[in-house]
């Protein structure tokens, strides 16, 4: 409960302070805000833009989530989402249930392979997932400059994707996807013996290994996990919204993924929460950009602010219980 | 606990306390027949990076103080950015909507169904629908005149070329420069090196040395920022180059001899223009040296070591272009 009020007391002080800053570069602050909340849920439009953006960021989100939770410290999302993107491309031709398949399988094999470089060297996750995410990146491009380029040869570009997902009512149906994703973590989190033993070796591994845990393998599977979850973004955002590969396909969502898991304060559900509230911040930045011509570094910096006022907050809860 | 929610409180008071009484909103201009034209801008990047996105933020600059145009821009970075600034820019009524870059091509059809009063145009590509058209830049126009200039002038008998990434555009200018120098000397060798990005001026001077060392005694780039690197090589090894995209004469005075420019903000103030007059057709857009978008400016500080006759020959050439006597290959 108190960790509900914190995150809502962050994302208020993030808004607060973003009005203000806005203020201080000549716009009126009340104008500011207004025109964030227009662009973000004051319309039919904008619900289903902020709704659209938030499918993504849930799924990285919760990639996230599961690492962190097994104490893993998975910042590859972004790279994870791209081979994603690529194995749903290259299966689409067989359907969307078999994109998605390969996507999760892509994105849980390219996460494993920083599990084995730390079994095999010890080589810790927050490097290697991180470099893993250029190699990504690069093998992106060179697939839609080369193997992967569209027919005509025009544009480093791939041609459509041969599936698409089905729409509700103006959103495509990966939210469906994404709200299922989440409610499974957390039953796989809090509900199985699986989940329990994930979170004990990411609280105490030391204790998990002396309790009968295989420590490593757990660990191995949590990235797994987390790996195929952003896998399954890149596949959800390729069929649903961009149709085809470019270079610039994963554009963050990774990394956004990040600050989503911490503004839910690892939970799965309160993470649905959080990639709305990211989701909003940024249709709200649109048209923040559209009507009143403020930069878009604007919802940069409340993400920014999102996460210090959390990070500032969690200390100091934890200082006053101890 | 307290405190904190005091605090925000606070926060939450100066928010709304500096609220200047100024920004309320205009009443609408007295005149209602004549409704400002509204154009909207997306790029895919910042404005401020200095190159593709600044050139297009002048370009709706332009299309502001020329045509008294109400304008728009966003930036966006994925194609679900693109589709909400397009959507958006058409439910709300807007007369032309412009996507920066040939990405914006299948989100600029998706809007252009559902918004059929706004007409969409992206910066290159090749998608046409009832209100969807590219513009598509004819900078080959200018590069085969630098290839007569290069022929006429070289004494090798070579140039080199240096490209960032190989996109069919830019090899479209090579293609047209290579077209033009053999016009003139049907044996003149070109040779053409990609350094995979647009950013990497080391990479460029190297490729540069290495054709200046093959031999080549004039140089053209097509590599953007990157170009610095090709004008550092030419000024070290004193062999004559061209400027590309931009009026680069200035950068190296003593070597760049004249620049292919393309003004891309004319060309979104030409675009805008058709959309107001109502003269726009869905077709691809080719903007050249007769719409006055690309155009081939010497440095006047070496253009009277030039032998003599290139000056007149380039611009004979030039009028047979616009003329549509000389046809310059495209190459894709």
């Amino acid at each position: 409960m108190k960790q509900i009020a914190l995150a809502a007391l962050a994302a208020f002080i993030a808004i607060a302070l973003l009005a203000l800053a806005a203020g201080a570069f000549g716009h009126s602050p009340s104008a500011v805000l207004a025109i964030l909340f227009e662009g973000s849920v004051g319309s039919s439009f904008a619900v289903r833009e902020t709704i659209i953006k938030s499918i993504p960021l849930l799924l990285t989100g919760l990639c996230v989530v599961i690492a962190f939770r097994a104490g893993v410290w998975n910042i590859g999302a972004e790279g994870q989402f791209i081979v994603g993107g690529l194995a749903a491309m290259l299966a689409a031709r067989y359907g969307v249930a078999a994109s998605f398949l390969a996507a999760a399988i892509a994105g849980a094999l390219w996460a494993s392979i920083a599990s084995l470089m730390r079994l095999w060297r010890g080589a810790p996750e927050v490097l290697t997932t991180i470099l893993l995410n250029f190699i990504a990146i690069h093998l992106l491009g060179w697939c839609v400059n080369g193997p992967l380029r569209e027919a005509s040869g025009r544009y480093p570009q791939t041609d459509l994707a041969m599936a698409t997902l089905p729409r509700l009512g103006g959103v495509h149906f990966g939210s469906v996807l994404a709200l299922i994703a989440a409610i499974v973590s957390w039953w796989m989190l809090y509900r199985t013996t699986e989940g329990l033993r994930l979170r004990a070796t990411g609280f105490n591994p030391a204790a998990a290994k002396f309790a009968g845990i295989n420590v490593a393998a757990q660990i191995v599977r949590a990235m797994a996990y987390s790996g195929a979850l952003a896998g399954l973004a890149g596949g959800i955002e390729l069929l649903g919204v961009t149709h085809r590969l470019f270079e610039r396909f994963a554009s963050g969502y990774g990394y956004a993924g990040i600050a989503v898991a911490l503004l839910a304060q690892l939970h799965p559900i309160a993470a649905i929460a959080a990639a709305l509230f990211f989701g909003a911040l940024s249709s709200g930045a649109g048209e923040l950009q559209r009507s009143a011509n403020i930069s878009a570094t604007i919802a940069t910096f409340g993400q920014a602010v999102v996460l210090l006022a959390v990070v500032a907050f969690t200390s100091r809860w934890r200082k006053r219980d101890a | 606990m307290k405190r904190t929610v005091i605090l925000l409180g606070l926060l939450l008071a100066a928010a709304l306390a500096c609220s200047p009484a100024a920004e309320q909103p205009q009443p609408a201009q007295t005149t209602p027949e004549k409704k400002p034209l509204k154009v909207g801008l997306l790029t895919p990047g910042s404005i401020n990076d200095d190159g593709w996105n600044a050139i297009a933020w002048e370009g709706l600059q332009r299309v502001k103080s020329e045509l008294g145009a109400e304008i728009s821009h966003q930036e966006t970075k994925t194609p679900a950015e693109f589709q909400e600034g397009f959507r958006s820019y058409g439910a709300r009524g807007f007369d032309l909507a412009f996507g920066h870059g040939f990405e914006f091509q299948d989100a600029a059809l998706a809007a252009g169904k559902e918004h059929p009063n706004t007409i969409f145009i992206t910066t290159s590509g090749n998608s046409v629908a009832a209100n969807v058209s590219p513009m598509v830049f004819e900078l080959e126009k200018a590069t085969y005149l630098l290839g007569i200039i290069a022929a006429r002038e070289s004494k090798t008998g070579k140039a080199g070329l240096v490209g960032g990434i190989k996109l069919p555009s830019i090899e479209g200018t090579f293609t047209a420069f290579k077209a033009g120098a053999q016009s003139v000397n049907p044996n003149f060798v070109v040779t053409a090196v990609y350094t995979g990005n647009f950013d990497d001026a080391a990479a460029a001077r190297l490729a540069t040395l290495s054709l200046i060392n093959a031999g080549a005694d004039f140089i053209l780039h097509q590599a953007n920022e990157a170009g610095r690197g090709v004008f550092q090589a030419c000024t070290e090894r004193k062999v004559r180059c061209f400027g590309s995209n931009k009026n680069q004469n200035d950068l190296a005075p003593d070597v760049i001899v004249a620049s292919a420019v393309l003004d891309v903000p004319a060309a979104f103030l030409r675009m805008a223009t058709l959309v107001r007059d109502k003269q726009f057709k869905p077709q691809i857009q080719y903007l050249g040296i007769n719409e006055k978008i690309v155009s081939v400016i010497w440095n006047d500080r070496l253009k009277g070591t030039l032998k003599p006759g290139t000056v007149a020959e380039v611009e004979k050439v030039e009028k047979q272009i616009r003329e549509g006597t000389v046809k310059v290959p495209r190459g894709f």
